[in-house]
């Protein structure tokens, strides 16, 4: 029946080009923008691409000075030296909201600097972070805002560190950090991956039917041992470690219960398959030698599937190394929290560097676990 | 003495493997199962060991019932009686050595055996199984490194390590060309000699008839000759193996 045949291919077609536009339509799918909004993006791209992995020792100089706001509002003690380093404001005092010059002068050349208040409670806001010239001269218009007003007669100061590199490079602090986090999201993905592996190798020994399923008994154990995995699996990490987080609340640990009970799963069906395809030949072989249940699995089946245990093992680290990166995105800790929060922080230049560690983390766990089960085969 | 009474095996698909087989075996024999491929003779043998529980019938082995032996006592039935398999059935991934020892599972402390502890005589034990086939040598190697004789040969000191009574050998040399297949039945015709009773498959006349101090054939399921190796001429092979007969005297030559 031609004609019917081609009636209904139009109408699978039609509907194809339906989904096709209804997705279209729901991810607001705008392809131009990605070339149209690149001036927005270069920035975050550039700041990505130079991430924060060194710094110089440095040595910091700071040097204040009062300034009350409004005027009168505090006793204006300052005196400032006539050469040597020193800060001159163009104003003695001013009111809030106002704009003033600060001038610095001999300090040190070519140097880092950050102007900030310390308000009358000791609490600092950084300002502006500028630089000195080859003079060691610097000039930057300083707003005075509500905030910085004095209180109960003590004014607020403001502050200028130099900060003048001395000695070689050194690591800097966000890529500590970021080795820090690295460390536990890799050691919390090897955490799961253990706890699944001691749980899931024996069970996935009664949800292999070659060694169950025989008897009333048996095959109900893996008929339950299958069901069990099958649900287990149905659950992604993701929302197992909402689940988690529900009850645990957050951090590392729901993250890292949440991957072990998705790699139980996971490896619990795997293990099990690996059981069913080993040579039933040498189990029945040992049987005959008056070898007991639990001997024949040791000498029989533990041998023939050590290997694809150990590579299925090497592949879930890998694997949860990347989930736990992005649980930890949503509160989990390790390396994905520390993204988010220089993220939030506005922090480019550290979220380059945590970006790089995963990047780099990724791709040496593909690396191992390929090679592992290169060797393994 | 083995008795075997009235057997029967239904597969659960239906297959009527064995019908009605009751035959004998005598201690010290080298009895030989003739039959076409898919007569039986596999399920013959498991059905002695119990690695397949028959659906009627009994065996008796030196009197004990061994169709109705609960496991424990099923195992130190087992434990006397060797078997030799075609696909020689080693654990491939395990060494030589550890192939050999398993042979002793149902001998040593379980508890030892399960954490891999072997005592020093068993080890000696299995040296000697393995120096009495001819290859002590390759103890340390990987059992799948090994060429097909030299598995059999393995399956045979595996077999040995059970101290044997009775030796079951399905085929053991339907894998291997003639002259290894006649150094190999030439270790079962020793050990037979020093009074272990064997049981064996075969396919060819030529070695029936050099190896067999009597013959049961089995012709889908049903014992259809049971007599001495010289009665088995080739009319009677023929007969046995029908059409195919021809064929498997070629591949014998
Ligand atoms: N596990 C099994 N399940 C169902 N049928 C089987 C099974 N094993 C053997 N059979 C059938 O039983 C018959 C006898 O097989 P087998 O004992 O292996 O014969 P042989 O060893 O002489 O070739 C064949 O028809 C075979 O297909
Ligand atoms: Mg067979």
């Amino acid at each position: 029946m031609p004609t019917a045949r081609i009636i209904r291919n139009t109408l699978l077609m039609a509907l194809v080009v339906a989904a096709f536009a209804v997705s279209f339509n729901v991810t607001e799918a705008d392809f131009p923008r990605l070339f149209r909004d690149l001036p927005k993006g270069k920035d975050l791209i550039l700041a990505f691409l130079t991430p924060d992995v060194a710094t110089r020792e440095m040595d910091t100089r700071t040097i204040s000075i009062a300034f009350p706001i409004p005027c009168g509002s505090a006793p204006n003690e300052n005196v400032i030296p006539s050469e040597g380093p020193r800060l001159v404001p163009s104003v003695d005092c001013t009111d809030p909201l106002t704009k003033f010059t600060l001038e610095g002068f001999d300090l040190a050349p070519n140097s880092e600097l950050v102007i900030r208040w310390k308000l009358p409670d000791e609490r600092l806001m950084t300002a502006i972070r500028t630089r000195t010239d080859s003079e060691g001269y610097f000039t930057s218009e300083v707003e005075a805002r509500p905030i910085i007003a004095t209180k109960n007669g003590v004014a607020s100061r403001l502050e200028v560190d130099t900060l003048t590199p001395v000695g070689g490079l050194k690591p800097s602090q966000a890529l500590l950090d970021v080795l820090d986090a690295m460390f536990e999201t890799i050691f919390m993905a090897l955490l799961s991956t253990t706890i699944a592996t001691i749980i899931a190798a024996p069970l996935s020994f009664l949800a292999a039917s070659n060694i169950t399923k025989r008897g009333v008994i048996g095959t109900s154990v893996y008929y339950i041992m299958r069901f069990i995995f099958n649900v287990m699996r149905a659950y992604d990490p993701l929302s197992m470690a909402l689940i988690f987080a529900f009850w645990l609340s957050f951090g590392p640990f729901p993250g890292a219960m949440a991957l072990t009970v998705v790699t139980i799963a996971s490896l619990g069906k795997l293990f099990s398959e690996a059981v069913e395809n080993i040579d039933k030949g040498s189990l029945e072989a040992l049987q005959a030698t008056g070898a007991n249940p639990l001997q024949t699995v040791r000498y029989g089946v533990v041998p023939q599937v050590i290997p694809d245990f150990i590579s299925y093992i090497v592949y879930h680290w890998d694997i949860n190394v990347r989930i736990s990166t992005i649980i930890g995105f949503v509160g989990g800790g390790g390396i994905g929290y520390y993204l988010n929060l220089s993220i939030n922080d506005f922090k480019w230049h550290q979220a380059g560097t945590a970006i790089w560690a995963i990047v780099i983390v990724v791709w040496a766990m593909d690396f191992l676990s390929a090679e592992v089960r290169k060797r393994l085969t | 003495m083995l008795r075997i009474q009235n057997l029967s095996k239904t597969y659960p698909g239906g297959t009527q493997a064995l019908k009605n087989v009751s035959f004998e075996v005598n201690d010290g024999e080298f009895l030989v199962v003739i039959g076409l491929s898919g007569s039986g003779k596999s399920t013959l043998l498991r059905c002695i060991n119990r690695l397949i529980d028959p659906t009627e019938g009994k065996v008796y082995w030196d009197n004990v019932d061994v169709t109705a032996a609960p496991p424990t006592e099923l195992r130190q039935i087992r434990r006397r009686i060797g078997m030799v398999f075609q696909q020689f059935n080693l654990v491939k991934r395990s060494s030589v050595m550890t192939n050999v020892l398993s042979g002793r599972l149902g001998y040593v402390n379980p508890w030892m055996s399960l954490i891999g502890l072997w005592p020093q005589d068993e080890k000696k034990r299995a040296l000697q199984a393995l120096g009495r086939v001819g290859i002590a040598d390759k103890a340390g190697e990987r059992a799948d490194a090994l060429s097909g004789g030299q598995q059999q040969r393995v399956g045979i000191a595996r077999a040995l390590m059970q101290d044997p009574k009775l030796i079951l050998a399905d085929e053991p040399v339907a894998s291997l060309d003639p002259v290894l297949s006649h150094s190999i039945l030439q270790y079962l015709e020793q050990l037979n000699k020093e009074g272990i009773t064997v049981i064996c498959s075969l396919h060819f006349l030529d070695l029936v008839h050099r190896y067999a101090t009597r013959v049961v054939a089995l012709k889908d399921g049903v014992k259809v000759f049971e007599g001495s190796a010289q009665e088995i001429d080739r009319a009677k092979f023929k007969e046995i193996y029908g059409e195919e007969a021809q064929e498997v005297r070629a591949a014998s030559m």
